[in-house]
């Protein structure tokens, strides 16, 4: 008896003592900067906004997630099955998942939430799902209308990120705003638009996907998310202490970071490409041996050792290098050849004279290159440009703001442009070289019957995604043969860190930095 | 006089707003979205309309209190000047206060000191005050007091030790500006035939200085500063943007490079009417510190 009593009293200061350790741990605060691209989101409604930030990706969970290596990771769907002929989905869902509001996630969840797509510009989404049947409590099932080969990357998205369906539409305008319900790791505490957003830890967290080493709640009690728009600003905050962790450092700013003792900085594969579209309806890029010649002139790997300090990859198509659809006919890649690009521009009767810039019938080969502004372009627009000049090529630099550049594209004002796209999905190609987008985003303003015809195969006739993938391959090589873009550069994504205050897993995994690395981040005493 | 003169700045800010090239849209729409989600989007937003249908559906919408919705951004364009439009406030307020107590202060001292040292220096401080470009004194002194001393924080809107180094940035160009009136109107009324009367009756200096040579000085003084209400609130755009506060400057230079057409007419719109409150405010402080200006409007 006196025994029990004892380890009872054992038992309750144990107790105690857990609990003043768990206030230690709720105490653990840790403030991050947004990406300049992540900045002036309006509110955290995953299914209406236009524009998301990291921060959501902690409040919703996703069925499925995305890895570095484009792989797909079951997350609050255990599995999922898909009908030969693409027709229908099925999902089986993880068991014991709540809302932060205490209800339930089950099959009726998602078949709450798919519909509510609908009329907004998230659609095309789920475009292609016609109804969503509820199977059993775990189990539900998405029939097509037509064969949608992105579902599972559409689904990855944080735009997918699954809303709690009561308080969504209770909510209304509010959702989002004044609050926001999902089942991610984190709740949302209080948002300020264009200043910060206050996450506090779900407890209850015990559903992480298996790209977190930690399966139960975030180590972090605390995540305070702010906007700092000016880059300088947000290096001195990081420095200083006022910022723990940098999303989305620009290239440029390694070097410096590196030089401090309290800093660390990890370098994720990019999503997106850095490239030089052609107008292939501007003389002389009409002509394809000119246009052949200019790709040939731009050394990738000198620009990614000088510019960019060996950080990142040189890019040698339109796409990332870890999506399959890249890894096409070697032949077609575009890399660097003096002596072939000056053959050709001689073949296209652009003669070299005196000077140093060649001339055909006493027109010299002079030539507009746009960039918009930025560190980022406006630096490697100034190596393309002496590049060019080796094979005796002048191009004439112009800056535009983004939007203002765009208005050049569509008045076909422009012949050559430095500039970059972020997607890891090789619609990006129907995106860029589609017919129906003349100007902008098409700014090779390519329309070609060949082209359109594997576009449309690529974009609508493949059933599953082994198919997808041989059509995009095929539509990517053809692009590829015609020469209508340099590519130039993969960038990396960079994110620096306090590393007297934080740790952080190193390679993050996923896509971007997403919830499954918060879950990891711990604070260091 | 204030009617035509809105009328006049409406038209002005939505030409330049709808005359600039490039259009919301392009930020709006994402990869993967089609053309015909495009025309929908423009059909929306009624950009496919002449600019006069445009103007006059704005422009009517803000008489009966609607200043429509942002289009990139997404929140009523009211909401979102509500939110930021305190901030700004709170910016230009102390930035205001500051600039004309100290600015008012150095004048005086300038102009009543005799000391040639006193002298140079002050007018040195009046020129780099009127020439040095904002941003970058608000990088030197994010460098010196934030990173240096580590006094205050390098950026953000919390609290009042954030405010501190945004305040001495937008007033450091004030205080040179009204130090500098301040001098040359206290020089100018010292010369006046009553001041040496006053001198002759015996009354001490200080009694002078303040009782009589101030309120005479400060008449100029009160019209640089009304002017300077919108220029505050104006030129605290790059100063917001430096130091990471959120405000209607911050929401203009967004709103501008996305194309975002109503929010970037609402704000304007803001700043401008806040010049001519100043203005009006100017006025009628002038009226009522001085009688002539009274007898003359009636």
């Amino acid at each position: 008896m006196r025994y029990t009593i004892k380890s009872r009293l054992l038992a309750g200061t144990t107790l105690i003592a857990a609990g003043f350790l768990s206030n230690a741990v709720v105490a653990q605060e840790v403030t991050i900067a947004f990406p300049a691209d992540e900045l002036g989101a309006t509110s955290y409604n995953p299914v209406t906004s236009n524009n998301l930030n990291s921060a959501a990706s902690l409040i919703y969970d996703r069925l499925i997630e995305q890895d570095a290596d484009q792989s797909y990771h079951p997350h609050l769907a255990t599995s999922w099955e898909e009908s030969t002929d693409g027709m229908s989905w099925t999902f089986h869902l993880k068991d014991g998942v709540t809302f932060h509001d205490g209800s339930p996630f089950n099959a009726q969840s998602v078949a709450d939430w798919i519909p509510d797509f609908a009329d907004t510009e998230n659609a095309y989404l789920v475009a292609a799902v016609a109804s969503v049947e509820v199977i059993d409590n775990l189990t539900v099932k998405f029939v097509m209308s037509r064969p949608e080969p992105s579902l599972l990357y559409n689904l990855a998205s944080t735009f997918m990120g699954v809303p709690g369906a009561a308080a969504f539409d209770s909510m209304g305008d509010d959702f989002g705003v004044s609050g926001a319900v999902g089942t991610g790791p984190f709740k949302l505490d209080s948002f300020a638009i264009g200043l910060e957003t206050v996450l506090v830890r779900n407890d209850d967290y015990a559903w992480a996907s298996d790209l977190s080493e930690n399966q139960g709640r975030a180590h972090i009690g605390k995540i305070t998310f702010r906007e700092v728009p000016d880059q300088s600003t947000a290096f001195l905050e990081l420095k200083t202490g006022g910022i723990d962790l940098l999303l989305g450092v620009p290239t440029p700013f390694l070097e410096i970071l590196k030089a401090e003792s309290n800093v660390a900085v990890i370098q994720m594969p990019g999503t997106g490409i850095n490239y030089m579209p052609i107008n292939v309806t501007s003389a002389p890029f009409d002509n394809i041996k000119v246009r052949e010649a200019t790709g040939l002139a731009i050394n990738q790997e000198a620009i990614v050792a000088s510019i960019y300090n060996g950080v990142g990859a040189p890019a040698h198509n339109f796409l990332i290098s870890s999506l399959p659809e890249a890894d096409v006919d070697p032949a077609l890649n575009v890399s660097f050849d003096l002596d072939r690009a000056k053959m050709l521009l001689d073949e296209a009767g652009w003669m070299m004279g005196d000077g140093a810039v060649r001339s055909k019938d006493g027109v010299p080969l002079s030539v507009k290159l746009f960039t918009q502004n930025g560190e980022e372009f406006t630096s490697l627009t100034q190596v393309v440009q002496a590049q060019l000049a080796d094979v005796g090529m002048e191009a004439v630099i112009t800056v535009f703001d983004s939007s203002t550049i765009r208005d050049e594209y569509k008045n076909n004002r422009h012949q050559l442009a430095v500039r970059g796209y972020d997607w890891n999905n090789s619609d990006i190609l129907d995106w860029f070289f589609s017919g129906k987008r003349l100007g902008y985003p098409n700014v090779s303003m390519w329309e070609d019957a060949e082209g359109q015809r594997l576009n449309d195969v690529a974009m609508e006739d493949s059933t599953n995604s082994d198919e997808r993938i041989a059509n995009f391959k095929a539509y990517h090589e053809y692009v590829l043969s015609q020469h209508l873009f340099v590519p130039i550069y993969q960038p990396t994504k960079n994110i620096a860190y306090n590393s007297d205050r934080l740790s952080v897993p190193d390679p993050v995994r996923g896509t971007r930095f997403r919830s499954q690395t918060v879950l990891d981040m711990a604070v260091v005493e | 006089m204030l009617i035509p003169v809105s009328i006049s700045i409406s038209v002005v800010i939505f030409l330049i707003v709808q005359l600039l090239p490039g259009d919301p849209i392009d930020n709006l729409i994402r990869v993967g979205s089609s053309t015909e989600d495009r025309k929908t989007l423009v059909l929306k937003y009624g950009l496919d309309q002449p600019l006069a249908v445009q103007y006059f559906r704005w422009i009517g919408a803000i008489f009966q209190g609607d200043f429509g919705e942002a289009i990139v951004l997404r929140r009523p364009v009211a909401d979102l000047i509500a939110q930021n439009l305190p901030y700004s406030l709170r910016l230009g307020g102390a930035a205001f206060a500051f600039s004309s107590i100290a600015g008012i202060t150095l004048g005086t001292i300038s102009a009543t000191t005799r000391s040639a040292i006193v002298e140079n220096i002050m007018r040195g401080f009046i020129l780099l005050g009127s020439t040095v470009p904002g941003f970058w004194l608000a990088l030197l002194m994010i460098l010196f007091f934030a990173v240096q001393l580590q006094w205050f924080p390098v950026s953000g809107a919390k609290g009042w030790s954030s405010l501190v180094l945004p305040v001495l940035t937008i007033g450091f160009g004030g205080v040179a500006l009204v130090a500098r009136v301040t001098r040359v109107a206290l020089l100018d009324v010292r010369r006046e035939d009553f001041v040496t009367l006053l001198h002759a009756k015996g009354l001490p200096s200080r009694t002078i200085l303040f009782r009589h040579l101030m309120p005479h000085a400060m008449l100029p003084v009160v019209t640089i500063l009304a002017l300077r209400i919108g220029w505050i609130l104006g030129g605290a755009v790059t100063v917001e943007f430096v130091f990471g506060r959120p405000g209607l400057g911050s929401l203009l230079i967004r709103a501008i490079g996305q194309r975002d057409y109503p929010l970037v007419q609402g704000c304007l719109l803001m700043l401008a009417l806040a010049v001519m409150l100043g203005t009006l405010i100017g006025d009628v402080t002038q009226a009522a510190m001085d009688p002539r200006i009274r007898e003359t409007k009636k």
